[in-house]
């Protein structure tokens, strides 16, 4: 990931491509209620239409809430978790230089092993309940420690420059020039790892968890519940646009104050 | 502490090598030899790539010479920097973009661990013509401006050694000549030891007590011209006949320089 993949991520729809977005969207919206319409993908794909009408009915609401917030909290303690993990690694690899390339492999290597490999290795270990936020933890964390580890090398030459004259030691370099300066690309790293928790919870939850959208999709693919299937994963994915939306005004605000 | 009569800055038989790929190297200094006084402003001519920036990074501790030595205050420049003694300003600005000018100014009290002196603070300000500034951030302010800035936090901490490389080298010409005028009334109230890296002769001539012009790489000292036009230095001494002919003279050996094979 670089910064260039991040802005492109994160700056969001030019004004010009707003009307442009709203129309893809649309076009999306209306190709899967066709699809469902029609049962051109079978009595697994429901029309659109019929699942948001699903939606309204008060059990599904009490089954679909409960699992939200499951997954929510799942998907938040393993963002901030992650975040603080991933942040104070990438600290850690700044400060200490020699440790900066091991840190790098040791985060690709766990990176590299997938999440669905260790699903069950965190069930027995960690128990049901605390794998989602793990699991969370451990998506968002690779991604925030990636871009917190560019983000602290961000500051020019110059400014290093002017730090190493005037006398500054580690410590103040990093809290009075890494770490502004790399701020809004951590924000970049979030806005990405957001999502990305959403997506480590739900996976989290798929082994066992007590309750959550995980869950919920196991039990209605099972079923043959195709309205609560389709419900589940619509919930999921409302969930990770939101956490991505709100880093997203975070980084604005960011990149005003920062830059 | 009272030093012996040694200069503030002392260069003597500098060689810097730069490592290049497979074990080949650059000469960018070769025997290059400076002494400068306590409270004189030496300016460093040359062509591009002599080796003048190296200079002055050597004297910044920022880099450490391949032979011979550099003593700052009869000292290694490391030491200096830890005692927070020096000050720098590039042609970057290299201000905090988050912080205002005020804060910007403050910054090497912060980073000295000492309690910001704000009175020193404002008078800075005041010095370089921003008091009416002191809240805006660097982007609201003209290049400039965000200079001074530089200028100020570079004075902040009264250091023994002001460092300059090429502090007006990104603005454009009339921004140039007027931050010269301002420079030299500046550094008339601080009298600061003061190098200063340029390509500029008129600059050079302006602000400095002696100009030292380079020849090409490797750099060496190739002439060693005295200014001895009275300060303060206005807009009435560029105007001056001795200005022009220095300014002429100095061109010429800088051109002579920029020749390879001719440097002596």
């Amino acid at each position: 990931m670089n910064s260039g993949i991040g802005a492109g991520l994160t700056n969001g729809p030019s004004a010009r491509g707003v009307p442009l977005a709203i129309a893809g969207v649309v076009l999306l919206l209306v190709v899967v209620e066709l699809i469902g319409r029609l049962g051109l993908a079978g009595p697994s794909w429901p029309p659109l239409s019929v699942v948001l009408e699903y939606l309204t009915t008060p059990s599904a609401q009490r089954v679909l809430g409960r699992a939200v917030t499951a997954t929510a909290s799942a998907a938040v303690l393993g963002f901030v978790l992650g975040t603080l993990v991933g942040v104070a690694l990438a600290v850690l690899g700044s400060l200490l230089p020699a440790f900066g390339p091991g840190l790098d492999r040791l985060a690709a290597v766990v990176n590299a092993i997938p999440l669905i490999a260790l699903g069950p290795l965190l069930i027995n270990t960690a128990g049901r309940a605390a794998t989602p936020t793990l699991v969370a933890a451990l998506a968002a964390g690779f991604a925030v420690f990636v871009a917190a580890t560019s983000a602290l090398a961000a500051a020019s030459e110059s400014q290093r420059d002017v730090f190493t004259v005037l006398g500054a030691g580690r410590l103040a370099t990093l809290l009075r020039l890494r770490l502004p300066a790399g701020l809004p690309l951590i924000v970049d790293g979030l806005t990405l790892a957001a999502p990305a928790a959403v997506l480590g919870a739900v996976i989290g939850e798929w082994f066992g968890a007590p309750r959550g959208i995980g869950v919920l999709l196991v039990s209605a693919m099972q079923n043959f519940q195709a309205n609560l299937l389709w419900s589940a994963a619509l919930s999921a994915s409302v969930l990770a646009l939101a956490g991505y939306l709100v880093l997203l005004g975070v980084r604005r605000a960011v990149e005003r104050r920062f830059t | 502490m009272p030093e012996p009569a040694a200069g503030a800055i002392e260069l003597s038989g500098i060689g810097k090598e730069f490592p290049l790929r497979r074990g080949r190297s650059v000469q960018a200094l070769d025997g290059f030899d400076l002494t400068v006084e306590h409270g004189e402003f030496v300016a460093i001519l040359g062509p591009s790539g002599c080796g003048k920036s190296t200079v002055l990074r050597l004297v910044a501790g920022l880099e450490q010479a391949t032979l011979g030595e550099v003593r700052v205050e009869g000292r290694h420049p490391g030491e200096l920097i830890r005692e927070h003694r020096l000050g720098v300003a590039f042609q970057e600005h290299a201000l905090l973009p988050w912080a205002s000018a005020r804060a910007n100014v403050a910054l090497p009290f912060k980073v000295a661990g000492r309690p910001v002196d704000r009175e020193r603070v404002d008078e800075l300000l005041a010095l370089v013509g921003l008091e009416g500034f002191a809240d805006a951030r660097p982007r609201q302010l003209s290049g400039g401006m965000r200079q001074r800035v530089a200028i100020a936090r570079a004075l902040a901490l009264k250091p023994d050694v002001l460092l300059l490389d090429e502090p007006f080298g990104a603005l454009d010409a009339v921004t140039r000549r007027r931050m010269n005028l301002e420079l030299a009334r500046i550094w008339l109230a601080q009298r600061i030891t003061t190098l200063l890296v340029t390509h500029d002769v008129a600059e050079a001539v302006l602000l400095a007590d002696r100009v030292v012009v380079m020849t090409g790489r490797p750099g060496r000292v190739r002439h060693v011209q005295r200014v001895e036009l009275p300060r303060p230095r206005g807009t009435q001494v560029t105007r001056e006949p001795a200005f022009h002919a220095l300014v002429d003279r100095l061109t010429g050996l800088l051109d002579e320089a920029e020749q390879p094979g001719t440097a002596a």
